[in-house]
């Protein structure tokens, strides 16, 4: 069965005199325990799809059902990564980390929150930045405090709006490759929605991608990925098949942008 | 640093001058209790020396040693004028030595005034903290109750809290309970606005990384609004602070009779300078220490920040 299914989603944003569609009729589904990157240029809609997924925006028609509950605001069930925002500042590392799992397990106790907090920040390799506030900390490792924090919470689905975007090259691969590796050997896989702007980042975690398309956003195209895990990255760029498929993409992308330029030109 | 970095400074060279000086001889006929100035800059001296031997930072020690540099320089001056060559007239500017000896026999007394201002500044400012920073909470996130207090708020907030003196004399009791509601307004509106403006300005994001943790009302308010707003709450608490002791001192002047106020105004009125001055100075140092201990909390508090 679909852990997510999105259907017909349309989103509309009332401005002063018009109205602006940010989605419109954005259909696609999600199995358990199934990664699944939604990449598009900006403004495709692709963080306010994130955010209805989050509950936070609703939509103004269509549904989005969770397990074939259809979704009505936050909840528990989703675990969330933001781009450079998910942490409260006056927290340390270990306090917000144990503040999310308060949240998703009212029932425990605070020395138990505490170590479990310490558990997984020593899972994202901060064993030595517990009592760190973010301010001290460098993006990357914000980065790391807030998926400790999303695994820590123990849900379903994970949802993430472009994680690494703001973390540079380097750290980027290392943050992917840490995603992977807490997916791959969690005790029951995650769902996970994550979205990006990045193609190769795309392709190294995906199961499929789902690219969308700007003005209204719109779902352009399911793409499968087929390789096989764990995904090795050095190995896995320098095969034919990588690059044919990343061509593919990147082409495709492409040319729906080259299709609008021309198309406005025309209609000029 | 060197040894001549540490202790060849003009702070200490300007002691030395102050030592000097009092080998003039004096020009006025009453006691100058040079010994009292004499042992106050000793242990001041001594307290230099220790900090600039254990002092690690260059710069936290200039400071330090510059701001003593002025007391002395001030001393020096003071001494001359007053003293040594009788320019300033006695009675309004007694020696330093005599102000020295006055604070120290005037002891108790003075301790019984700090205790009485503080009394009526800790209750009144308290109150009002206690009581504008949940309603600020609760009214700031309230959008429609929230935007009619923040007028009435500019409005209240702007009347001098002086001007409800004569009006509390004659609704209260006592002068002590005067004094004390004077200062809770003083320092609520402040308090009031700052945490209603700060409830407003906490940014979306940070909303938003909460809801999605589906937090509940209470928590979201008190765990996460709260927190986000108290970097601006702090800047009304401190301005809520300043008012409250200008208020106090002022409204002492007009009708108590304890407290640092009645003691300048009560000693000014009998011509007793020498006390007059001490207790000013008394007063200055009671509101640098508060301060002190208040910037402490405030960094304590806010430590989360860069």
């Amino acid at each position: 069965m679909d852990k997510i299914r999105i259907e017909n989603l349309t989103v509309e944003y009332a401005e002063k005199r018009h109205s602006f569609k940010a989605l419109e009729d954005v259909s696609f589904s999600v199995a358990a325990g199934e990664f699944v990157c939604i990449i598009g240029s900006s403004g495709c809609g692709k963080s306010t799809l994130l955010s209805i997924l989050e509950g936070i925006n609703l939509p103004t028609s269509g549904r989005v059902l969770i397990d074939g509950e259809p979704v009505t605001g936050t909840g528990t069930d989703r675990g969330v990564v933001f781009q450079n925002y998910s942490l409260f500042p006056w927290m340390t590392a270990r306090k917000n980390v144990a503040f999310g799992i308060k949240q998703a397990k009212r029932d425990t106790k605070k020395a138990e929150r505490l170590s479990q907090a310490d558990e997984f920040l020593d899972k994202v390799g901060l064993a030595d930045f517990k009592d760190k506030y973010p301010s001290q900390l460098s993006g990357g490792m914000q980065q790391r405090v807030a998926i400790a924090r999303a695994l820590a919470m123990d849900t379903d689905i994970l949802l993430m709006d472009e994680p690494f975007g703001a973390i540079d090259a380097k750290n980027r691969t290392i943050l992917q490759e840490l995603l992977l590796e807490l997916w791959e050997n969690g005790d029951t896989k995650k769902t996970v929605v994550f979205v990006t702007h990045d193609i190769d980042e795309a392709i190294f975690l995906a199961d499929k991608i789902v690219m969308m398309t700007p003005t209204p956003g719109r779902v352009l195209k399911e793409i499968p990925v087929t390789f096989s895990r764990p995904r090795n990255r050095t190995e896995l760029v320098q095969t034919r098949e990588y690059n044919a498929f990343r061509n593919k993409l990147i082409s495709l992308f492409y040319a729906d942008i080259v299709d609008r330029i021309g198309g406005n030109e025309v209609a000029i | 640093m060197t040894t001549k970095k540490r202790y060849l400074r003009v702070a200490n060279a300007l002691f030395v001058i102050l030592m000097l000086v009092q080998l003039l001889p004096n020009r006025i006929s009453g006691d100058a209790h040079t010994a009292y100035l004499i042992g106050f800059a000793a242990v001041l001296e001594i307290i230099v020396l220790a900090v600039s031997t254990v002092s690690k930072t260059e710069s936290g020690l200039n400071l330090f040693l510059d701001i003593i540099a002025f007391l002395y320089a001030f001393l020096i001056f003071w001494t001359l004028a007053a003293v040594k060559f009788n320019i300033l007239s006695e009675s309004l500017f007694p020696p330093m030595g005599k102000v020295i000896w006055q604070l120290i026999d005037d002891a108790g007394k003075i301790l019984v005034n700090i205790r009485s201002s503080l009394g009526i500044i800790i209750e009144g400012y308290l109150l009002a903290v206690i009581a504008a920073i949940p309603l600020g909470l609760f009214l700031g996130n309230s959008a429609r109750a929230g935007g009619a207090a923040s007028y009435i708020s500019k409005f209240l907030g702007f009347i001098p809290p002086i001007v409800y003196i004569p009006y509390g004399i004659a609704l209260l009791p006592t002068f002590r309970s005067v004094s004390v509601f004077v200062i809770f307004l003083a320092t609520f509106w402040p308090v009031f606005a700052s945490t209603m403006s700060g409830v407003l300005n906490v940014e979306q994001k940070t909303i938003d990384s909460a809801k999605v943790l589906n937090v509940s009302k209470p928590t979201m308010l008190f765990s996460v609004i709260l927190p986000a707003a108290l970097p601006q709450i702090f800047i009304g608490c401190n301005q809520g602070l300043g008012i409250s002791f200008i208020l106090l001192t002022s409204a002492e002047m007009i009708g108590a009779s304890s407290g640092l106020g009645y003691y300048v105004k009560q000693y000014s009125d009998f011509g007793d300078y020498t006390r007059a001055i001490g207790g000013i100075l008394i007063i200055g140092a009671v509101v640098v220490a508060i301060s002190f201990l208040f910037n402490k909390l405030q960094n304590y508090l806010l430590r989360w920040r860069k």
